[in-house]
């Protein structure tokens, strides 16, 4: 888990233009280790990178929500995105693993088991 | 087959001297300047002082997502993600010239239509790309990266977004690039393979892209803003560096007359050529020059009695201005033409790769409007000037004929000559 002072200087460097929303969840993560927050930050980050956006935050669609079919992420949203995750929480996502990656609960899940989120947070 | 006759029947300008036509016309009139005191490395005192300031927009922030412009745009923020500061200055300079030329999508998105853009890439979102792949020790390789920072970023993202399909290319001739571009976009229609190409410029304006000129000492040490940049004034000391987009359509006068689109200006045709010398330097005695220029009157069929305006390249360095006033001697005044020459730089600042469409579209809206635009802050002309005239104030006179000279890096010289459309 990245420490809380970490977590703020990359919010303030790295998440420019991002939704208040996204930005509250990624630092409550540092702080907490929610899972929940995590999934706030993490979905937030490929909705600022979809080219066209749906109207509501993709925490709030189904969990059967597919990345291509139905948000029509592209390559680059996705490598965008994953840049930004790996940035934001010192992981590594892999490659043969991201393109098992379909659907919004199938992100969601991933990232959490990366992050380990629920651990005792660093100070 | 007939050739066709090509015309500029669109623009858009994100320039120092204004961000629209309108602002832009005011300004070549009244020879407003567009030069302000620019910080380079703030808290220093650095020898240069000034730029050619781009106001409305503020792309400092290194994300795209903190960048900002002036309302009116139909910018989605999102197709930034891909781009350089000066890319956000062409959208805006693009969506202008595609309601000036009504433009509609489709027209955009035909076979025939194509777009050649001049950019020197971004300098300072490679520094910061190549900065976060070297600390992170090759870990941290941003995805953009490649396609938002080198030269072609701009022909990369606007064939995108727009859904050009007739051809698409980046010139990288240095202060010649959208001149050159200019050309080859003339032979493309000429000879029939395209029915309009958008030509489009673009710098940022940053001290990343202006500051390593430093390193030449091509740059003004005149820490005035309004007298810094003096085209072949005795007293010149160096160019001022300005960023910004101009677009400009260049199209079959067939097609732009069916969809009623205003037609500044007809191109008649355009010349180059290379120095074969110095890396950066101009030949001393500007024959590359005088070759390109004369060539440029030859492919149009225009003699040089007949050239009512030139625009200068002269940046307002000693070294180029000087070669340019020679080259101009030996190919008008040696003949007893005297055309009035002006550099726009005075008022400008130098826009590099930008600069040469950037002033072809000052050209176009001479001619429409009727009017020469003045040598601002020229004093003293420099010895080498002599036999050439060089108004000192805006001319309320209607150039039927113009030339516009450009030279780059590497000796490449190119020219392109306009005449007013004849109704």
């Amino acid at each position: 888990m990245i420490t809380i002072p970490v977590a703020k200087k990359r919010a303030k460097e790295t998440l420019v233009g991002f939704p208040p929303r996204v930005t509250a969840a990624y630092l409550n993560v540092a702080e907490t280790g929610s899972p929940e927050s995590l999934d706030i930050a993490v979905l937030g980050v490929l909705h600022f990178y979809l080219a066209k956006k749906p109207a509501e935050p993709l925490d709030t669609l189904p969990g059967t929500t597919r990345l291509v079919e139905d948000l029509g992420c592209d390559s680059l949203t996705m490598m965008d995105s994953v840049f930004m995750m790996e940035s934001l929480f010192d992981i590594k996502i892999n490659d043969l693993e991201l393109s098992r990656l379909a659907t919004l609960d199938e992100l969601r899940a991933h990232l959490r088991q990366l992050v380990k989120v629920g651990a005792v947070p660093a100070t | 087959m007939v050739a066709p006759r090509i015309v500029i029947s669109g623009l858009g300008f994100v320039t120092s001297i204004g961000n629209d036509r309108a602002s832009v016309s005011a300004s070549l009139r009244e020879l407003r300047s567009g030069i302000g005191s620019y910080d380079f490395f703030p808290g220093t005192d650095l020898p240069v002082k000034v730029a050619g300031t781009i106001k409305g927009f503020d792309t400092s922030a290194l994300q795209w997502a903190g960048w900002t412009w002036p309302d009116g745009y139909g910018i989605k923020q999102e197709i930034l993600r891909g781009m350089a500061p000066h890319g956000l200055y062409a959208l805006c300079a693009v969506e202008q010239l595609i309601a000036d030329g009504r433009l509609t999508t489709d027209e955009l998105a035909s076979d025939e239509t194509g777009l050649f853009c001049g950019s020197a890439g971004s300098p300072r979102l490679m520094r910061s790309y190549l900065n976060q792949i070297h600390d992170s020790q090759g870990l941290r390789v941003p995805p953009m990266g490649i396609v938002s920072a080198i030269a072609g970023t701009l022909n990369f993202n606007l064939a995108a977004h727009l859904g050009v399909r007739g051809a698409v290319a980046g010139f990288s001739s240095a202060c010649a690039s959208t001149t050159q571009a200019l050309g080859y976009a003339f032979d493309e229609i000429r000879l029939g393979r395209l029915r309009r190409v958008l030509v489009v410029g673009g710098e940022d304006l940053n001290t990343d892209a202006i500051f390593p000129f430093q390193g030449m000492r091509a740059l003004s040490r005149n820490p005035d803003p309004a007298r810094a940049s003096r085209p072949f004034d005795r007293d010149r000391d160096g160019f001022v560096g300005t960023g910004g987009s101009v677009a400009l359509l260049l199209e079959d006068a067939e097609a732009a007359r069916a969809r009623g689109a205003t037609i500044y200006a007809d191109m008649l045709g355009w010349g180059q050529s290379a120095d074969g010398q110095s890396i950066a330097g101009s030949d001393p005695e500007g024959r590359g020059l005088v070759r390109a220029m004369r060539r440029a009157l030859a492919a149009s069929s225009v003699a040089p009695a007949e050239i009512n305006y030139v625009n200068a390249h002269a940046t307002s360095t000693p070294a180029g201005d000087a070669s340019e006033a020679q080259a101009l001697r030996a190919v008008f005044t040696e003949v007893g033409a005297h055309p009035q020459v002006s550099s726009t730089k005075a008022l400008t600042g130098h826009g590099l790769s930008l600069s040469g469409v950037m002033e072809t579209g000052f050209c176009a809206v001479s001619i429409a409007e009727g009017f020469i635009p003045g040598a601002a802050n020229l004093e003293n002309p420099d010895p080498a000037c002599i036999g050439l005239n060089l108004p000192r104030t805006t001319l309320p006179v209607a150039p039927r004929t113009v030339l516009k000279n450009s030279s780059g890096f590497g000796g490449c010289n190119v020219c392109v000559v306009l005449r007013r459309c004849d109704k």
